[in-house]
This record gives C-alpha cells, structure tokens and sequence, in this order.
C-alpha cells in the first residue's frame, strides 16, 4: 500500500471533506436541478422518478436463429429493449464463409452476413415497441439491415428506434482484422449520422462509446476524456462538410461507458462528463438546442474487473458497479454475467443480470430521491477535479491532431499498453488488490461453476449452408451494380448511406461491403507492440 | 516485479484467430520480457503465420493467447500448422480464458502448460525458465 490515497485515476483523496472543499461552487452554474443546464445531475427532470433506466443486455450467439430465441425470452422477462452482440466476424467485416473466420463464426455473438440473418435474429419480435442498440461496425452495415428489415414488416425508417455503435474508438480500441484507418472510419461514421439525422431522426446513429477503451486500462479521467475528444471530433468533422445543421447533427449523440470498482468516482465521472459535454456543445460550438447537450448514457460493468478465481465474487462486483452507475444517473445499464471471466453467460448468469438492476431499483431504496449524492462535499468536489482534469486531457488529444489521428499514429494506443502494463506490475506488487486472486487467494478453487458452451462447428456450418444458397437465389447482376454505386460514392466522398442501403436491400454481404472500404482505403494497421 | 533468466530464449506471443482482446498477450509478453526473455509481438496471426514465423525466426517457445470458447480448434490448428512447418516440437504454451476441464486435452494435443486469467505473471516467467533450462 502507498502512503498516498489515490483514487484509481491518480487524484489524491483527503480523509474527509469539509464545506472548504467546495466553497466556490455555484449551485445554478455547476450544479442546477435535473434536467437543467450544466445537466450535472441528470439529463431528465424527473429521472428515476419518472423512468428507470433501461435494462439491457448485451447478447447474442451461435445462430440468429438461436439469438432470435434468446431475445423472445429476454422480453418475458421483462428486458425493454435488445442489444445486439454481433460475433468476431462482424466487427471484422468476414462473412461466415470467409476462411478467415472458420473457428469464430457465432463465438462470443451472433453472426450476420446479410439482410437475411436481421430478419431472422428479430422474427416475431416486438421491434415497433422496444428499442434496439447494434454494436454495429463502422460503416452501418448492420443498421442498414435493421432498418431494412423494419421497413419490411412496414414500420418506416423515420419510426424505428434503436442506436448503433458506430464509434471508431470502441472499434479501434480492439485488434481486428480487416479494418481501413480511424481517419477513413470517422468518414464512414459521420455519413451515417448524417444520413439517420435526415432519414431516420428517431435513430441515435452514434454512441461514443468508451467502454472498450477504459478495459484497454485507461482511468475513468482518460476514459471521459477520450469520449469527449471524440465527440469533438465528429462535430468538427461535419463542421468542415456542413452537410447538416449542428443541432440536428448532435442531437442524438448518445455515449456508452463502463462502470469500474470505485463507486463514488465512478459516479462522479458521469456528473463530470455532463457538465463537459454541457460545455463542449454551447460554449465551445455555440448550439442552443438543450437537447443537444445532454449527456446521455449507457454504461455497462466492467468486464476487466470480473475474475476467473471465485467467479461468484463477480455478482457483488457487479451490484457494486451497477450501484455507482445509478448514483451517477445512467440512462441504460447493463450488468454483465458474473461468469464472463469464463464463457458466455449461462441462463443463470444473464437471469442474474437483470435481477441486479432490478434489485437496485426495487429494494434498494437508491432513486427515492434524484441525484442523491448531490451537495456532499467529496462527491461535489471530486466531479470538480475529474471535470479539470478532463479538460486537461481533450487538450493533450487535440495537441495529436485530434483523436482520429491520435489513434493513427498509435498515440493512444500507447496509453493503453502503458496502463496495462503499469496496472498488472501493481497487480503483481499487490498495491491493486484483488480480492480472490492477489489477496486472499485460494490454493484450490473453493467452487466450480457451471460453464455454458456454445456449438461453434454447427454455427458456422448453418451459416455458411444458409449464405450459398442465398447467394444463389438472390439477384447477383443487381449487386454488382449496387456495390459498384457504393464503390463510387465512397470515391467521389458523397454520403455512402443511400448506396449502401440498397446493397443491403439487395442482400449485398457485409464481407463484401467491407472488401470494398479496404479496397478503397487500404487495411491499417493496429499499433499495438510491446 | 519478474526476476531475469539467466539465458536468452527467443519466444513467439500470438493469437490465431481474429479475436481482439489482447490484454492478456501483451500483459504476459511485457512480463516474459522483463522476466529476460527474448519475445516476439506476433498480435493477431493466422495458424500458418504463427508457424511460419516460429521456422523463420527458429524460436524456442511459442504462446498463444485466447479468449473465445474456440481455443481448442484453434489450438488444434495452430498445433498441426507448427508440425508441418517442420516446428512440431517448439515448446507450446496456451493462455486466456480456458477450461480446467479442457487441460488435458491441450496438454495432449502439445501444450506444456496452460495459463488461466489470474494466473501470478511471475508463476509463467518461472514455468518457461524451467522448461527452457535444458536448452541453455
């Protein structure tokens, strides 16, 4: 242990707070009720007291098919909207046939190659009704599916809610094959936010999403910091086309965290972030539309945190997490499944999962009030120093040129491998303890687990059956000249979105809407080395 | 902290597949390294890069790191792919999300040892300096 009492991002922690800790706080400027600028507690007037947050899981696995089964039993019980965990495959732009993808196809997601597997995956599902998250790749293959599909069974574009991944930091964040340069994905992500905030405005065609990187072993300053210069750099992006107005631009932004152990910071990083983002759209881009400076989140448990030793451990972990996401206001959670350190989760787990959302909500007592935490000394002045902080941090990401191209030339690549690094040596030392693994370690496991095990052979065989034949049977001259549309709005730098949707109507494949973008913008490389 | 080995051992850490987590690769990679050990980054690679690899830089050790249900097909590809590049008895190591219950079959199929999460980074750097002693 070291003598200082740090937080995890490193601020120094005092052993109590008093009235001096806050003396310059303004209540109408810093903190303001709910639902009023700077947003610091809470987006909505009423919050919990009027809605809960959402509840959703992320899942998906072996087959649309058996997906499709899966989310027909989230809804009994009572889930209020889908999110969709696309396989290694999607994200990687390999359609089920692709030899590359032989060992991955429906592991650890549901995998889709066309139109077809949207409309099998939502079949008989209430999609007018509930709303929809796609971890979709960069490019809006997916949610061109989606919309499709929902225009299909008669619901408009303009009607269908949901939100798309669409975020080259999460994306970049992992080491994928097959994927063109973040400065070539901000291209791509921006089309879709154009094109959804024209045609289908209910759509949140962007979640900044930095879940992704805080598992990388970023802190929860560098982790709002890296969503903010990211949000930053979309807006700066349309700025320079002015394709369509700011306000409608980013109205729909939506942001996805995680939730680490530290509760109150934690909690206090998405007070923070409000005000920042508050900031960033009316003071630095002078939007007046409130709407667009609402911080909107989903947050999720963080899986980095969740061990293979004692997997049990994992369900306080995540009530923990879970709790520190509603103290701090989340919109959406997601409570992962205790077993995730160990395999997809089982029935139990993902039962399990919506119980800890509903146990903090129902039992707890915590959304008697809203913003419970507000006024008290440490949580007011600890969202104070993470909110410096994360100024000082979009700074440095603006010294790189931005963050498209921070992440290009491998700059914060570097943050993660050096937090890594720097986080498993603390590990070793003990100064992080884990309780089960570095601390109070078993020399045998005390339990085991039941383990679920996904049928990786028969997923891939299915698929593959089901894209041959589809191949066959759809009309191949009109792809071709669908994808060679596509292939000319890419170069000519026009919106690719209207090509795209009707490749996909067409049942163009993911793997070859993906070919093309590296076709055009060459395969980059992920700057990840030790 | 990881003590040194005494002698340089060349080792190749990869993850076949096109699975991204790579956490645990460059976790254990950074600690084989300070542990003394001469490593090879080799991030994502298909079996037959990993193999290719292991023949043209004459490794002594290769690691791979998984963290889909896969690892034993791909563990089994990877394995085969080493044999008929002419590699086939290149000390193996597997790390990542694994199955007690599934360690017999990799130690079967080749794998001298098997790395679960949570496994003490200095337990691996003492694991590969034993195995290795004999090549000094």
């Amino acid at each position: 242990m070291t003598q200082e009492n740090l937080s995890p991002s490193g601020i120094p922690i005092k052993d109590i707070y008093t009235p001096e800790d806050i003396k310059g706080l303004n209540y109408k400027k810093d903190l303001n009720a709910s639902g009023e600028p700077p947003f610091t507690r809470g987006p909505y007037p009423s919050m919990y007291r009027g809605q809960a947050w959402t509840a959703r899981r992320l899942s998906g696995f072996n087959t649309p098919e058996e997906t499709n089964e899966l989310y027909k039993e989230e809804c009994k019980l009572g889930q209020t909207g889908f999110s969709v965990a696309p396989d290694m495959t999607t994200p990687s732009g390999m359609d089920a046939d692709d030899p590359r993808a032989a060992a991955e196809v429906g592991h650890a997601g549901v995998p889709f190659s066309t139109l077809q597997d949207m409309e099998i995956c939502f079949a008989d599902l209430p999609i007018d009704k509930v709303s929809t998250y796609l971890a979709d790749r960069i490019g809006g293959f997916l949610t061109a599916m989606y919309l499709v599909m929902a225009e299909k069974r008669g619901i408009p574009m303009a009607q269908v809610r949901g939100t798309s991944a669409n975020d080259l930091l999460a994306w970049s964040a992992l080491n994928l094959l097959n994927q063109v340069s973040p400065e070539a994905n901000l291209r791509y992500a921006v089309d879709l936010i154009e094109w959804c905030a024209i045609n289908a405005p209910k759509w949140n065609a962007l979640s900044i999403d930095s879940y992704n990187a805080r598992d990388n072993g970023v802190n929860a300053v560098q982790e709002i910091g890296l969503a903010m210069a990211n949000g930053i750099q979309y807006i700066e992006e349309e700025k320079k086309r002015g394709r369509v107005p700011l306000d409608k631009f980013v109205k729909r932004f939506s942001f996805n965290t995680a939730v680490h152990n530290d509760i109150f910071e934690e909690a206090c990083k998405l007070r923070a972030a409000r005000r920042v983002w508050y900031k960033i759209i009316t003071e630095r881009y002078g939007i007046t539309d409130p709407n667009c400076a609402k911080f909107r989140v989903h947050v999720q448990s963080s899986g980095s945190t969740h061990t293979y030793q004692e997997p049990y451990n994992n369900i306080i972990r995540i009530a923990f997490q879970v709790l520190a996401g509603v103290l701090g206001g989340a919109q959406s959670i997601h409570a992962n499944g205790y077993d995730e350190a160990i395999c997809l989760p089982t029935d139990q787990a993902m039962l399990l999962s919506i119980r800890t959302g509903q146990l903090v909500q129902y039992e707890s007592g915590v959304t008697r009030t809203i913003d419970p935490l507000g006024g008290s000394y440490y949580i007011e002045s600890l969202t104070n120093e993470i909110e410096k902080r994360v100024w000082d941090f979009i700074a440095e990401v603006e010294a790189q040129g931005g963050l498209a191209k921070a992440i290009s030339k491998g700059w914060v690549h570097r943050l993660y491998r050096d937090a890594i690094i720097s986080y498993e040596d603390k590990i070793q030392k003990k100064e992080i303890p884990v309780v089960g693994v570095n601390v109070h370690r078993l020399d045998k496991a005390p339990y085991e687990v039941p383990i679920f095990k996904p049928d990786p052979k028969r997923s891939a065989a299915h698929q593959i059956e089901k894209l041959k034949k589809l191949k066959k049977e759809r009309d191949n001259a009109k792809v071709k000249q669908c994808i060679a549309k596509v292939e000319e709005a890419t170069r000519k730098g026009e919106n690719v979105m209207p090509a795209t949707i009707e490749a996909i109507r067409n049942y163009a494949t993911l793997g070859e809407l993906s070919a093309l973008q590296i076709k055009v913008y060459g395969e980059w490389k992920y700057p990840m080395g030790i | 902290m990881v003590k040194k080995a005494t002698k340089k051992i060349k080792i190749l850490m990869a993850k076949p597949g096109i699975e991204g987590h790579w956490r645990g690769l460059v976790a254990v990679s950074n600690a084989l390294r300070d542990g003394g050990f001469e490593v090879i980054y080799g991030s994502n690679m298909t079996p037959e890069e990993i193999a290719n690899t292991a023949v043209q830089e004459d490794v002594d050790v290769v690691g791979v790191s998984i963290m889909s249900a896969n690892y034993v097909m791909l563990f089994d590809m990877v394995v085969k792919a080493l044999k008929k590049a002419g590699k086939g008895d290149v000390i193996k190591l597997i790390g990542g999300i694994l199955w007690e219950e599934d360690f017999a079959t990799l130690k079967k199929m080749g794998a001298a040892g098997c790395f679960p999460p949570g496994t003490p980074l200095q337990e691996i750097v003492d694991f590969v300096k034993e195995k290795t002693k004999n090549l000094a």
